[in-house]
């Protein structure tokens, strides 16, 4: 099957014009947060979830809708036809086609080792790995904390480190497991706020509609677009989790106060950005690499009210929007 | 409120951005390869600019399609494909759809999409297998359609017709 031939079926078409649309929907969801000057992570994790899952269907719907929208007049017509780049020679050697497939491939092998194997991993560990430690008594402000996000009171396992580690197991019996070292690093009113950001992710990942993003997004494994925007996901639950452990403590500078510890100790940031998975133990310590500390301690230092206003509106104005054009890009 | 019109004008800008940029990214790889399908005037334009050899005109052509081609679309590359589209001499409505093409990925169906086929056989055209389809177009209009393959090329007729004037058509491309 030669390229031209490949882009030209369904797979191909499906390939193709699903990356079209995830770009198109990323540029317009930006600048719309960006005009609207929309800073509320929950607002904004919507917009993202809507870049990442719409092109999932957006392809299979507009065929729906019309079966000939892959016609020639159609094409002919339409805003933009991707397989017009597709079939552009480059000094009559190779296509333009085939520099897309490396990339797609690219984005594949980044998707395999960054995500889905981490995530197997970590899932597999989770289940058999058994945690060495002294369980702590039971705490009266994770089971308040508890009790206000209507979660089962996670267990907390103090291990024998001195690093400062914290990160949570979500599933049956969720556990946080914490290490002496933060134990002695942090005040009384920091190591709350340390476990209210941890109850807030037990709390979130028990939600089955995260656990269906996650599912639809490995659909778009070939995906660049989709890669960034999930993880920028990620990074905006990051953000989630802090204002969850602000409302349960009202203390967002002891949140922050912890975070700056976290960021001194480590001297040498590693390059290398791994994706945090969502319902699967990651050491708050491993954030550090891909997420940008310094803003979440910023914004919880600064003017804690978020600016949501009209954010379901435009979500919905600026969808339309993308929608309507990305069905006349081929 | 003052802020709001801004937000509003900001996002109406971007969306024109966008709407330019595809615009002129659709066009650029036409301007950096000539043989991608476009429009042509004339069939030995397609033939002289293309250097498609082999491509099939008919020679019959009943009274009730207009002569020539309302529309001759036409590329090289990635495979070489001409589609003809001939309109009604009275209503001026598309009548007769041509497509020849080295790949079965070329289609154009939406110009005279069946709506329902009644019959579907092999038919002999000439001592070549063809396919016929008779069945029925938009507002219960009849509607045929005859493929074959000639030379590497599929050629594919559609007509709003009952089938016998398309055989003729048909008949007529052939040597």
């Amino acid at each position: 099957m030669s390229i031209s031939t490949f882009f030209s079926s369904f797979a191909g078409m499906y390939v193709a014009q699903s990356f079209c649309h995830s770009l198109i929907a990323s540029i317009l969801m930006d600048q719309a947060l960006s005009a609207w000057k929309i800073d509320d992570p929950v607002i904004r994790q919507r917009f993202r979830l809507t870049v990442v899952l719409f092109p999932v269907f957006s392809f299979p719907l507009y065929q729906a809708i019309n079966p000939d929208r892959g016609s020639v007049l159609f094409r002919l017509n339409a805003i933009f036809d991707v397989n017009r780049w597709l079939n552009v020679d480059l000094w009559g050697v190779i296509t333009f086609g085939l520099l897309f497939l490396i990339v797609l491939a690219i984005t594949s092998l980044i998707f395999l080792f960054q995500e889905m194997i981490p995530i197997l991993k970590h899932t597999l560990e989770s289940r058999t790995m058994e945690h060495e430690g002294t369980r702590r008594e039971s705490d009266p402000f994770i089971e308040s904390a508890s009790r206000t996000l209507k979660i089962e009171t996670p267990q907390v396992l103090v291990v024998e480190d001195e690093e400062l580690v914290i990160f949570s197991t979500t599933g049956k019996n969720p556990l946080i497991v914490i290490s002496t070292g933060l134990t002695q690093a942090l005040t009384q009113d920091e190591m709350h706020a340390a476990l209210a950001h941890e109850i807030a992710h037990i709390a979130r990942s028990q939600r089955p509609l995260l656990l269906a993003v996650f599912f639809l997004r490995m659909i778009l494994f070939f995906n660049p677009v989709a890669l960034i925007e999930f993880r920028r996901v990620v990074r905006n639950e990051e953000k989630i989790c802090d204002d969850i452990a602000v409302l349960l403590t009202h203390r967002p500078e002891a949140l922050a106060e912890a975070l700056k510890k976290f960021y001194t100790v480590r001297k040498t940031p590693e390059p290398s950005a791994q994706p945090t998975p969502l319902f699967t133990p990651v050491p708050l310590e491993e954030y550090s690499y891909n997420i940008q500390l310094d803003g979440r301690i910023a914004r919880l230092t600064q003017d804690p009210r978020h600016n949501a206003r009209g954010g379901w509106i435009l979500l919905f104005v600026v969808f339309l929007i993308v929608a309507s054009i990305d069905y006349f890009v081929v | 409120m003052r802020a709001k019109a801004y937000s509003f004008l900001y996002l109406v800008l971007t969306i024109a951005a966008v709407l330019i940029v595809l615009k002129t990214l659709n066009w650029l790889p036409t301007m950096i390869q000539k043989d991608m399908l476009r429009k042509f005037d004339s069939v030995d334009e397609v033939q002289s600019k293309l250097n498609i050899r082999g491509l099939q005109v008919p020679s019959y052509f009943p009274e009730s399609i207009m002569w020539p081609p309302s529309e001759i679309l036409a590329q090289a590359k990635p495979y070489p494909a001409v589609l003809m589209i001939f309109n009604d001499a009275k209503t001026r409505d598309v009548a007769l759809v041509i497509s020849e093409s080295a790949s079965d990925t070329f289609s154009e169906n939406s110009l005279l999409p069946f709506v329902q086929i009644t019959r579907k056989v092999p038919f002999d055209l000439k001592n070549r297998k063809a396919l016929l389809e008779v069945g029925m177009c938009k507002k219960d209009e009849p509607c045929s359609r005859l493929s074959w393959t000639e030379n590497n090329y599929r050629i594919v007729l559609t007509m709003k017709s009952p089938p016998f004037e398309l055989i003729r058509i048909a008949e007529g491309m052939l040597p």
